[in-house]
């Protein structure tokens, strides 16, 4: 499962970070970054809570 | 319920109802059911209730612009900044601000926040009572912000008291006349504090956020002395009351639901889930008011250039479609995407303050005094707009 970031629509909420810190980062204004291009099968149910709870949809699986 | 303070045959909704702050979820679902566009009967402002709506509308501030112009009346003489312009001058202005409040940045204050709790707690529990609203939901992010934005915490009394001049001038909210010339000369004196203080900082700098805005470039430049004031204006109405009045919210809601209470105090590991369910239910920043930059329909009803528009959060945060079971408080909830700190370009910069200082809170209080109830035969008082239960008795068992 491969990860995706729309970063023109992250305006740091900081969910995913929280989340799933294994996954995403933050950057000096606090918006996210990805750590990992390709999701460890044991991070996968992270990684889709992390999604879901996104408040601006920013982020998807490919 | 419901029908006194929302007519469904012309979508009128009292938001100043008192019967509405102290109880709005069985309103809002009515109001949810029936009427996507609801409307306030004192000024006939339309009101968006419905999560996609809501959305969208928070996405798009080039038509629903936060300018408000003559619209808002918080006493200030300019516009608040970031708050109430418009990217693309927004954005640049977040991008000095954000860094400043990032979950980094505010874990710094955790130590000091998380002991200040405990004093404030081991000063009232022998009493077995307590008014919650002045023993713990001022006192503890009030002190915490002050100390973060670099203000004198001994002051308190008055930076609470400039802030209450703004937000709930002392007159009835009705009167719209009187509570607007007390918010202006509120907002004076607001203004004369900060220039003094930006005077201090300018000639002895400090490590703080004071320093900060005094110090930081936008694009080559300082910042002008009405630009700060102007983020001063917004950081003391932003940071001296919302989490006030959520800290009430959630702890109202607890002292009334046993199994909640109890799931809290037994199991920490739900506090984060715990405070982020209760930001959605209680949603105590209710409305976000926009002006809109050109015409619109939507649901079938028509809104002009120039009209005011208001994005009801709390209500989108009750929207059975993004949220199932959305009248059940749910800690667990897998999928939580409320709105209480709003979306798109203007999402609360104090986000992560609010949760650090909530989530402290909640813990050290559930840690200490973990079954309270109401006091028996008392009934709150809630303020309405930003939903402060200004009066919370609250007792629990001796030890």
């Amino acid at each position: 499962m491969k990860l995706c970031l729309e970063s023109g629509l992250c305006v740091g909420h900081g969910r995913c970070y929280e989340l799933a810190p294994e996954l995403f980062a933050a950057d000096e204004s606090g918006h996210a970054l990805l750590r990992v291009a390709v999701v460890p099968p044991e991070l996968e149910s992270k990684a889709r809570r992390a999604a879901d709870n996104c408040p601006e949809s920013a982020i998807g699986f490919e | 319920m419901g029908e006194e303070i929302f007519n469904a045959a012309t979508g009128a909704i009292d938001i100043i109802a008192p019967e509405f702050a102290l109880n709005p979820q069985p309103t809002i679902r009515a109001m949810l059911e029936q009427c996507p566009i609801a409307n306030i009967p004192y000024t006939g402002w339309a009101l968006l209730t419905r999560y996609e709506d809501v959305a969208w509308a928070l996405r798009h501030p080039e038509i629903f612009s936060s300018e408000m112009g003559d619209f808002l009346q918080l006493g200030n003489v300019r516009p608040m900044i970031p708050q109430q312009i418009d990217p693309p001058l927004q954005v640049r202005f977040r991008k000095i601000l954000d860094s400043q409040f990032t979950k980094k940045m505010v874990a710094r204050i955790e130590p000091a926040l998380r002991e200040h709790a405990r004093s404030l707690i081991a000063a009232i529990i022998e009493q077995g009572e307590c008014e919650f609203d002045a023993a713990y939901a001022i006192p503890l992010p009030c002190k915490a912000f002050l100390e973060f934005m670099g203000l004198p915490v001994e002051e308190m009394e008055l930076f609470l008291a400039m802030k209450n001049g703004v937000i709930r001038p002392d007159a009835p909210p009705i009167d719209m006349v009187r509570c607007t010339q007390l918010r202006a000369e509120t907002g004076q004196q607001i203004y004369r504090y900060f220039e003094k203080l930006i005077d201090a900082r300018s000639a002895a700098p400090r490590e703080d956020l004071m320093t900060y805005l005094v110090q930081v470039e936008l694009e080559g430049r300082r910042l002008t002395r009405e630009e700060i004031l102007d983020i001063c204006y917004l950081f003391l109405l932003g940071g001296l009351d919302t989490v006030t009045a959520t800290l009430g919210c959630n702890m109202a809601y607890l002292a009334e639901h046993p199994a909640h209470r109890r799931r809290l105090s037994r199991d920490p590991s739900c506090l984060e889930g715990a405070v982020e369910e209760l930001l959605r239910w209680e949603t105590p920043v209710t409305i976000l008011p926009r002006v809109l930059k050109q015409d619109i329909e939507l649901h079938g009803i028509s809104m002009a250039a120039g009209q005011v528009v208001n994005i009801m959060i709390s209500a989108a945060d009750l929207d059975e479609t993004e949220f199932p079971r959305s009248g059940e408080v749910d800690f667990d909830r897998e999928r939580n995407r409320h709105l209480a700190f709003g979306l798109g370009p203007h999402r609360c910069l104090g986000s992560h303050l609010a949760r650090i200082e909530l989530r402290v809170g909640m813990e050290e209080w559930h840690r200490a005094i973990p079954d309270y109830a109401i006091k028996p035969g008392e009934i709150p008082r809630v303020s309405p707009g930003i939903r402060e239960f200004q009066y919370l008795p609250l007792v629990w068992g001796k030890r």
